[in-house]
């Protein structure tokens, strides 16, 4: 029986004893990876280029921002918090390299200088969410909206309207490949595997009991502010990646161009199997989210579904595979 | 020199005090039992010792050294670590991770080595043997495993700390015979070493077989310690209740009619196993004994918030299937729990919407009619002597013992036959207690019957007209006329040993 205490389920509760459900909540991306694989295999049936070299790496190319911006956010709802202020930090970063980068010219120092700046900013503005919620105990949904609020208004101050322009050069490196190896795909991977040793620290540890059970990792002696101001850092560190690469990939700064991908950063964690309510998740699965994400907007678009149609067959889309877990994880409960 | 002693231990929370000069002292090498009735202080106490609640007053010292705890952490770095009843796991994490938190075992690149720290768990584990029971591994996760396990996991957690001095509160609650004597080699283990105790536990059979000295704790301080050798089960009770309570009978109180309003036979909810009983017209029936035998689940089961496993339950002799709160309101029941922030008052919105809820509810009224409902509401607020600015002020802006008022309002406004109370007077104070003693007095002359659960055993005893005892879920005593007193609820809630109760 439903009773109305019955917590409503999400894609990724962590499942009975035994079986499918146990192997998801010890690897909880399963179902994103089986999401994934359909949706290429339509992606590729519609597109018969998507698995060649140069459709592959442009596809990733388009699909890393958001990718690097949801392995970010993963950290922060590991934590049982949230970070709406990411897409605010990505318009930030973003405006404020291309303006820096044309400022002090084209050569190498005003490109590592740009670089350096960016993820400093990115820091800061993560640490200041985190002060904001793990120390001063604001609610983290409003909170981050405000700074949100806050970051984007910076980024309208340095550059009111989309433009600038970085040097060819810089761009050309994003597009670029070393040893026939996309560039984007080692700054996926390098991204990926930072991740993934961050998975496997003692904070990470911390992180996820912090998201499962406040109280009780604050009785066990987990330093319980410290953790989620990092999550926090970490959420704006790979926030100011993404900017970054938007820089890269679109050459230029526009200072609205964070702003709906919060909320897409939110949803590839979700797909990607992490539970909202915190302690259950993975980096990989994010990854997945992100890429399903990328995909669903190519196969509306290689299917020709009209303009007007494509918001809706998007939502139903993404629904459908937050459907599936759902379904996963009360066959798992029960 | 003491490894550890408290002294002239003061904590207030709210009006409420919970300790009022505690004294404690634990020596080297020695197992240390703490008892005392509900609420006794000694939980507070142990988190003192523990860093997790800070003392008032008072002062703390570790082998003759000062000290203050900012946090548990701090309190860990003195050595000094303890079991939290099921508090502090992580149910979505595995057992090695909970095991480990904090302390996981790291390879010589500075990352976490899980194999390692599964193979420690699994050594830890192994210690338990076949008492572990089924699928008590180190990889299982928290949420998976029954209570018992959930204990052990939490006893392990503990011990595989390096510590000097283990608080364990009511670490052998849920544990079965067979757990509870590897438990117990464990503490002996940390006594050979010269590492104490503090052990808290209100099984009396349990505290004379482990515990070198007996402290005994009433109203938030200490009474007496006694060497476990020089002492009887029947002194330690004495000393809780207090020579004057023992035998001082409670007054008869309504003058309930014969009429059952309510009929419960072998009612098994939650953790409650097989109750029967009768509530008369008119009468108030106190469920008591320790906390968390069975008395709320009880109530919350008749309310239709936890379902029924077994059992047949009949309102005036009509019988009632409890699925929802809604379906035991149209049954005329009405539910107050203790517990206001979480199931009582809307915060922050005004205290008229919190008065009429229940009325919409019921009504199933779509249309409001502010007028009809207010001088529906206004003989309820009267006789509840209500104090508040205005209607529309928040209902947070009222003292607790009034926000329990607009919550028993809201459900008097609905006129119930039966009132389900499950410890509707913690921490309120005296005055608005007061208040609604006198006001259940009303309402039992008006025929209304009365389920009420204290955590107060003063006030249950003082209320009540009978009083069921719960020990492990099971209704082990009834309490009527002459017996309604300290001793004899004590006897029935602590001298019940575990087997008895279980068979009861």
């Amino acid at each position: 029986m439903l009773s109305p205490f019955t917590k409503p389920a999400t894609a990724v509760d962590a499942g009975g004893a035994g079986g499918w459900s146990a192997s998801r909540s010890r690897r909880p991306y399963l179902l994103a990876a089986a999401v994934f694989f359909v949706l290429a295999a339509i992606n590729a049936i519609l597109q018969p280029t998507f698995l060649t070299f140069d459709v592959a790496a442009s596809n990733l190319a388009a699909f890393l921002p958001l990718t690097l911006l949801a392995i970010g956010q993963t950290f922060v709802i590991l934590g049982s918090d949230i970070d709406l202020s990411n897409g605010g930090i990505v318009s930030l970063v973003n405006v404020a390299v291309v303006e820096i980068i044309e400022r002090f010219g084209d050569s190498a120092a005003s490109y590592a200088i740009g670089i350096a700046a960016g993820l400093a900013l990115g820091l800061a503005a993560g640490a200041l969410n985190g002060v904001c919620v793990a120390y001063l105990r604001f609610q983290a949904i409003v909170t981050t909206f405000a700074t949100s609020v806050i970051y984007v208004g910076l980024a309208l101050w340095i550059l009111p309207q989309a433009g600038g322009q970085v040097p060819p050069d810089f761009y050309n490196v994003y597009a670029g490949a070393v040893l026939g190896v996309p560039n984007v795909l080692l700054i996926l991977v390098a991204a990926a595997a930072l991740a993934l040793v961050i998975a496997r620290t003692r904070f990470y540890y911390a992180l996820r009991a912090t998201g499962g059970n406040m109280q009780a990792a604050f009785f066990t002696g987990v330093p319980v502010a410290r953790v989620r101001l990092t999550a926090y850092v970490v959420s704006g560190f790979f926030a100011a990646l993404c900017g970054l690469a938007l820089v890269g990939e679109t050459a230029s700064g526009d200072p609205l161009i964070g702003g709906l991908m919060t909320l897409s950063s939110v949803t590839a964690v979700v797909l990607g199997g992490t539970s909202l309510a915190g302690c259950v998740g993975s980096v990989t699965g994010s990854v997945l989210g992100g890429f399903i994400l990328g995909l669903i907007n190519n196969v509306i678009f290689f299917a020709h579904v009209p303009f007007e149609w494509q918001g809706l067959i998007q939502g139903a889309i993404i629904l459908a595979a937050l459907s599936g877990g759902v379904a996963m994880a009360r066959r798992g409960r029960n | 020199m003491h490894a550890l002693a408290a002294s002239k231990i003061c904590k207030r929370f709210g009006g409420i005090v919970a300790l009022d000069g505690a004294e404690f002292a634990l020596d080297a090498g020695e197992v240390h039992a703490l008892i005392g009735s509900n609420g006794c202080g000694k939980s507070t106490l142990c988190k003192i010792i523990a860093g997790a609640v800070g003392a008032d007053a008072g002062e703390l010292t570790v082998n003759g050294e000062r000290v203050s705890f900012a946090n548990p952490g701090a309190a860990a770095a003195r050595g000094v670590e303890m079991f939290y009843q099921e508090l502090s796991l992580i149910p979505a994490m595995t057992v090695a991770e909970n095991i480990f938190l904090g302390r996981e075992p790291t390879g010589r690149n500075g990352l976490v080595d899980r194999g390692r720290m599964d193979a420690s768990a699994a050594r830890l584990l192994a210690g338990f043997g076949d008492a572990l029971g089924a699928g008590l591994q180190p990889q299982a996760t928290i949420g998976d495993l029954s209570a018992d396990q959930r204990q052990i996991v939490e006893i392990l957690k503990v011990l595989a700390r390096p510590s000097r001095i283990v608080v364990f509160d009511e670490a052998t609650a849920a544990l079965d015979r067979d757990q509870v004597a590897v438990v117990f080699d464990r503490i002996r283990a940390l006594k050979a070493e010269g590492r104490s105790t503090i052990f808290i536990s209100h099984r009396m059979d349990e505290v004379f077989a482990i515990a070198d000295r007996i402290t005994v704790m009433r109203n938030g301080a200490t009474v007496t310690t006694a060497r476990a050798a020089d002492t009887s089960r029947d002194q330690l009770v004495m000393a809780m209740v207090g020579a004057d309570q023992a035998s001082a009978t409670q007054p008869a109180r309504h003058r309930p009619a014969a009429e059952e309003v309510l009929t419960v036979v072998d009612l098994s909810a939650g953790k409650l196993a097989h109750v029967s009983f009768a509530l008369r017209r008119g009468e108030i029936l106190g469920l008591g004994g320790l906390h968390g035998q069975g008395q709320s689940d009880l109530l919350r089961a008749l309310y239709g918030v936890i379902p029924l496993r077994n059992g047949v339950i009949a309102i005036g002799g009509r019988r009632f299937q409890p699925k929802w709160p809604i379906a035991a309101m149209r049954r005329s029941m009405a539910y107050v729990s203790g517990d206001r922030a979480k199931n009582g008052v809307m915060a922050i919105r005004p205290i008229f919407e919190n008065l009429v809820v229940s009325i919409l509810a019921r009504n199933r009224d779509h249309v409001v009619a502010r007028g009809k409902l207010g001088a529906l509401l206004q003989p309820v607020v009267e006789r509840l002597k209500l104090k508040f600015s205005s209607l529309e002020a928040p209902v947070t802006e009222l003292s607790g013992g009034n926000q329990q008022k607009v919550v028993l309002a809201r459900l008097l406004a609905t006129e119930p036959a039966i009132l389900l109370l499950d410890d509707p007077t913690k921490g309120i104070d005296l005055g608005t207690k007061a208040d609604l003693y006198a006001f259940m007095d009303d309402l039992c002359a008006q025929g209304v019957s009365i389920l009420l659960h204290s955590s107060d055993d003063k006030e249950l005893l003082a209320v009540s007209d009978r009083v069921l005892v719960f020990n492990a879920g099971r209704c082990v005593a009834e309490l009527a006329g002459a017996e309604r007193n300290e001793l004899a609820l004590y006897r029935a809630a602590y001298l019940t040993e575990r087997g008895e109760a279980e068979h009861a």
